[in-house]
């Protein structure tokens, strides 16, 4: 019988922790949530300048190159668009 | 000639060839069945059964000896270098890395960097469904009390109802290393019948409307007051004030909360930390594994395993399961008396740890009665609280019985 009280004692300090445990866990967790949100509000990321639909000097050349090698200097490169 | 028969017939292991080592036998071919053909948590169940056919091969000296064996005079113990030329590789390991409490923690550590607290930090109310789903562990341990298991016994076997296999190793080992065997077999088989043992309970405890609620239609119906606008941040900043706050509270708890957190924590930062994280989830979690799961199927030897308190810890380890999904259960209906944005019961039976399959299981349950029904990110929010929950009860029974 003093094994089993012990063991219920056991059981209410056990679940009382868990629960305060879990409670503290969201208390702590709203507590993040609104002071980032204050202080630590998302980066904003700048967006890209509008990307010309011309290729750059550089690119034109790696796809001539590429171009080259592949058809062995059979055809040449009249215009470039981008899909 | 007769004579070198005879030394020929002692020297193989015909000799020691018992109906016990049969037995023994026959329990690791099924669980090498069940690993291997029905997929119950195998990168688990194979090295645990591998290890229990180790043990049990006579005469080879891998089956992991009792404590008493390891013992000197004055408290003291042997040391590693002892104990591997006393009792063999199998009995260094575990006593090097089992019995000190090593592997559990490293294991978590893994767990922790494959984790994502971001359902539960979106749903942070539900995170409390976690602390309910703990109740069988704590129930199985009065009923093993009233069966005749001492207290030590009684909370080993109760932890099987947190689902969490490192803290049910964890908490047998400082509390009943000689049931570690039993234990960690119950807790890794009961962990891969989650898909039976969820819907069974839900299915006794719930109703079809019960079932039907829908939890996005509640979500539009009443909308989360504050949104988290730097999730990042959040999960940065959650490990180590979270850590921080327990190990003040429950001081038991940390080499396996701690450790959990630090792999949550390399994982969130990002890039910086990549090889960490990668390492925790990867190769030290897998290295962990296969020595876990030897040494510890390798406790099972017959004389440890072939007795009635095995039988009590299977049955009572599938109590505490069914209660602690039961208790989810209860309290979201308890809850959902009070509330009026209602919340499906279903993510009560996820506060059990399980992660994430029972979640999953969950989901599929939903999606049978409204297809529209996803809560798996739901489920997952107390799934992952019951992580935290059952390490923090192991930390209870810990520093209350050791």
């Amino acid at each position: 019988m003093e094994l089993f009280n012990e063991a219920v004692s056991i059981m209410i300090v056990g679940m009382l922790t868990v629960f305060f445990i879990l409670f503290l866990i969201v208390g702590i967790g709203n507590l993040i949530i609104k002071l980032s949100n204050k202080y630590l509000p998302e980066e904003v990321v700048p967006v890209k300048a509008t990307i010309s639909s011309e290729p750059s000097n550089n690119t034109y050349a790696a796809i001539k190159a590429a171009i080259d090698i592949a058809t062995k200097g059979k055809a040449q490169v009249t215009n470039i668009t981008k899909l | 000639m007769e004579e070198i028969l005879s030394k020929l017939y002692y020297m193989t292991a015909f000799s020691s060839f018992t109906y016990q080592v049969a037995i023994m036998w026959f329990i690791a071919f099924l669980l090498l069945y069940l690993g291997i053909k029905k997929e119950y948590e195998p990168l688990l169940l194979v090295p645990i059964a591998f290890g229990v056919l180790l043990a049990n091969f006579p005469g080879g000296e891998m089956g992991v000896v009792a404590a008493e064996n390891i013992a000197l005079e004055g408290g003291r113990y042997k040391n590693l270098f002892e104990i591997a030329h006393d009792h063999g590789i199998m009995n260094f390991l575990y006593y090097g890395l089992i019995k000190t409490g090593f592997l559990p923690p490293v294991i978590f550590m893994g767990v922790g960097a494959l984790t994502d607290f971001g359902p539960m930090l979106r749903n942070l109310k539900l995170a409390m469904f976690g602390a309910a789903a703990q109740i069988g562990i704590f129930a199985v341990l009065l009923a093993a009390v009233l069966l005749g298991f001492t207290l030590k016994e009684a909370a080993s076997l109760g932890i099987i109802g947190g689902a969490d296999g490192p803290t049910a190793i964890y908490t047998t080992i400082k509390l009943a290393p000689h049931l570690l065997g039993p234990i960690a077999i119950a807790a890794y088989s009961y962990m891969a019948l989650v898909p039976v043992i969820i819907p069974l309970v839900a299915n006794l405890l719930m109703t079809k409307k019960e079932f039907e609620i829908n939890m996005r239609q509640m979500d539009k119906e009443f909308p989360a007051k504050h949104t988290i606008k730097n999730i990042k941040a959040v999960k940065i900043i959650f490990p180590i004030v979270l850590g921080s706050v327990t190990a003040i509270f429950v001081p038991s708890s940390v080499p396996l909360l701690g450790m959990l957190l630090f792999g949550n924590l390399v994982k969130e930062i990002g890039v910086n930390t990549l090889r960490l994280s990668s390492a925790a989830s990867g190769g030290i979690m897998n290295a962990a594994t296969i020595f876990l799961g030897l040494t510890v199927g390798a406790t099972m030897t017959s004389e440890v395993f072939l007795s009635p308190k095995t039988l009590g810890i299977i049955v009572g380890g599938f109590i505490a399961f069914a209660i602690s999904i039961a208790g989810g259960i209860v309290a979201v209906k308890i809850y959902n008396l009070f509330a009026k944005k209602k919340i499906n019961p279903l993510v009560g039976a996820t506060g059990l740890s399980a992660v994430p399959m029972a979640s999953r299981v969950a989901n599929e349950m939903a999606l049978k009665y409204d297809s529209t029904n996803h809560i798996l990110q739901y489920c997952m929010a107390s799934n992952i609280s019951g992580v935290i929950g059952s390490a923090v009860a192991a930390g209870v029974l810990i520093s209350f019985l050791s």
